[in-house]
């Protein structure tokens, strides 16, 4: 066991030098950057897993699943299913069984996604995780399994996620010596999925959590908005740093200097004729099919008539 | 296929209230999405699951179904009943509430749907269908509609009567195969706490989220990644200019569906000169007949019965106007699409205009 808020800071370093210690361990892997990347899907699933739990427990598990890049190094975690598990006092369960159909049935789905690790909620590290931890570790054979955790209790009032590999401790190895070394980890996600993240993210500030979905229209404007916001913004800035009241920035600077030379230079000329057949295609295209819904509109009359 | 007796019996405490709306949760969005996205651009459904709570249809979990289904039915069911039995285990709603499928542009309108989304109602009075436009949805917008058959079509396909007649007078147009819900997404406590955490800058996170890699321009972001930036920086995909791919697709699709369209009244016009033809043949006849029985009335001998004609004139059954409707439906979608996206992308070319003077 360990604790993790101390230890953080050191631990850093410490991947690299105890990270070579484990290589006899997990031979193929190479845990020097080691960095996983999660999908937000997961967190979701994770959180939608602990409101659903039973009403006397308080921390619920689950594995991990996603996909390697080919040394191992990088981990890409992109989906997760519950465990059921038991905790007592003295000992601690979990449902191989249920674990193996469920990854049976995910398999049918998606044969690319394989076992990378599991999850738990809170944010302790105790000597079951260990146990659970040796369980996830011989099922990802010979790579370092990956762990998560997320804190439902919201301690320091942060859902703090963190990701774990483990390292022996001891001259022995044995299930429950283990010491969990924390590595990096990022989100990721697609485009498409980050238009439904976007959505979910504007359903945040409203009293009961809902949102409705967004025309085109309606979300262009949004977008129209926030670009409007950013722009104030950064001549605010400017215009403070121009009159002395700010200390200028060198790095803002040439990010902006960056920006305001990617906006290409058309010829006016050029540029009208390029807008005009733009508009005009556009315009061609919104009548024709403004023409075929007519179309389709007459014939439903005719066929009522009939 | 996903109707089983093991479900209907389960919902038999049915009210009678009808839907009227449907609320997603989150993470069922982010998985549809996901699983859409992840076979794009092949077809691909999946399962939803939930609780009717007066008249609201909220879908609290789904999980995806396995490719070709229609090939090896048994498994599909299979796979669906082991997972129900898993997902309750963990005390998710093992409640099916209908299905979820991928579209691309809105090519969602087609016979195998109609059947699949039939049974569901058949066997479900409250079951959904949603659709994913995975195009659409990549293009800055999340594109989900939820659909249900209209009662009256529902009649009509149980009957499987798709006669000019009957469309009329079920007053059944391609408008109104299916009646589209609104949909709300809704966010429970944590997972807000969660967005909160991840839209705001992570000053002191040493290990935990605090890059955001979007894949497309993870080489870009790379060069000019900060330590401290936010995960969820706004995007403006929706101000993407370029508009000929996706205008020239979606022309594409609405040809061929015209060309299908031309065809299918092809058909019907060749029925209609088939039944005329029969008609007059039948009319010639007639008078024959008529003719006949005068004479044969002149001479003092019985007339002959009219009762046979009908035997020996066939009139040709008249096609299934089904798939008819169901182009017109899809034509009309692909309009109102490009409508949809012609729109917006009107006000970016004047605000680019704006821009280059």
């Amino acid at each position: 066991m360990m604790d993790n808020s101390s230890t953080l800071h050191l631990a850093l370093p410490a991947v690299y030098t105890v990270a070579s210690a484990t290589a006899p361990v997990s031979t193929l892997a190479q845990p020097r950057a080691f960095s996983t990347s999660v999908n937000p899907l997961v967190f979701f699933s994770i959180l939608d897993h602990y409101l659903r739990r039973n009403a006397d427990q308080d921390r619920v598990i689950g594995t991990l699943l996603g996909v390697r890049s080919e040394d191992g190094s990088e981990v890409e975690i992109k989906g997760c299913y519950p465990v059921p598990h038991l905790e007592t006092q003295d000992q601690v369960e979990v449902d191989m069984e249920y674990h193996r159909t469920m990854f049976d049935l995910h398999k049918q789905v998606n044969s690319k996604e394989v076992i990378v690790g599991w999850y738990a909620t809170g944010a302790d590290l105790n000597s079951y995780s260990a146990l659970i931890h040796d369980f996830y570790q011989k099922e990802v054979s010979s790579f370092p399994a990956v762990h998560l955790t997320m804190d439902t209790a919201l301690t320091n009032e942060r859902l703090g996620v963190k990701t774990y590999i483990s390292a022996p401790v001891g001259i022995t190895s044995k299930a429950d010596n283990c010491m969990f070394i924390p590595i990096p980890c990022d989100v990721k996600y697609f485009k498409a999925e980050r238009a439904g993240l976007e959505l979910l993210a504007s359903a945040k500030e409203t009293e009961d959590g809902s949102t409705t979905l967004l025309s085109d229209m309606d979300n262009l404007e949004r977008a129209i908005i926030e670009v409007q916001k950013m722009l104030e913004r950064v001549s605010e800035y400017v215009d403070a740093v121009l009159a002395g009241t700010k200390p200028a920035n060198n790095t803002v600077g040439r990010y902006l200097m960056d920006t305001v030379s990617v906006v290409p230079k058309v010829d006016a000329a050029e540029f009208e004729k390029m807008f005009n057949s733009h508009l005009q295609d556009l315009l061609m295209v919104i009548y024709l099919a403004n023409m075929t819904r007519t179309q389709l509109a007459v014939a439903k009359r005719l066929e009522k008539l009939l | 296929m996903p109707t089983n007796k093991e479900l209907s019996a389960a919902l038999d405490i049915e009210g009678t209230v009808p839907i009227q709306s449907v609320q997603l949760d989150a993470m069922v969005v982010l998985k549809i999405v996901k699983h859409c996205r992840e076979f794009a651009p092949s077809t691909v459904t999946g399962q939803l699951m939930g609780l009717d709570v007066n008249g609201v249809l909220e879908v609290t979990h789904s999980f995806p179904m396995p490719k070709n289904q229609e090939s090896e039915d048994f498994e599909g069911s299979q796979y669906q009943l082991q997972m129900m039995r898993c997902l309750r285990e963990v005390n998710v709603d093992d409640n099916s509430v209908g299905w979820y499928q991928s579209a691309h542009l809105g090519n969602f309108m087609n016979q195998s749907l109609i059947e699949h989304q039939f049974e569901f109602q058949q066997a479900l009075n409250k079951s959904v269908l949603i659709i994913h436009d995975v195009a659409r949805s990549s293009m800055g917008n999340l594109n989900l509609r939820a659909l249900r058959l209209t009662p009256s079509f529902m009649k009509l396909y149980k009957e499987k009567k798709f006669t000019t007649e009957a469309l009329a007078k079920a007053k059944l147009t391609f408008s109104n195969i299916f009646e589209e819900l609104p949909i709300t997404i809704r966010n429970t406590a944590l997972l807000n706490a969660l967005l909160f955490e991840l839209e705001t800058p992570n000053e002191t996170a040493e290990i935990s989220t605090s890059h955001l890699t979007t894949y497309k321009n993870s080489t870009l972001t790379n060069a000019t990644k900060k330590k401290n930036k936010s995960v969820l920086t706004p995007s403006f995909d929706m101000l993407d200019l370029s508009l000929d791919p996706y205008v020239a697709k979606n022309l594409e699709n609405l040809m061929d569906t015209i060309e299908d369209h031309q065809q299918e009244q092809g058909n019907y016009a060749y029925w209609q000169r088939s039944v005329e033809r029969e008609n007059k043949k039948k009319a010639a006849y007639l008078a024959n007949r008529k003719t006949e029985n005068v004479r044969r009335a002149q001479a003092g001998q019985a007339p002959l019965p009219n009762e046979d004609v009908d035997a020996m004139f066939k009139l040709p059954a008249e096609p299934s106007r089904l798939d008819h409707l169901l182009i017109s439906g899809q034509i009309d979608t692909y309009c109102k699409q490009i409508n949809q996206f012609a729109g917006p992308t009107l006000g970016k070319l004047f605000a680019a205009g704006e821009l280059q003077k």
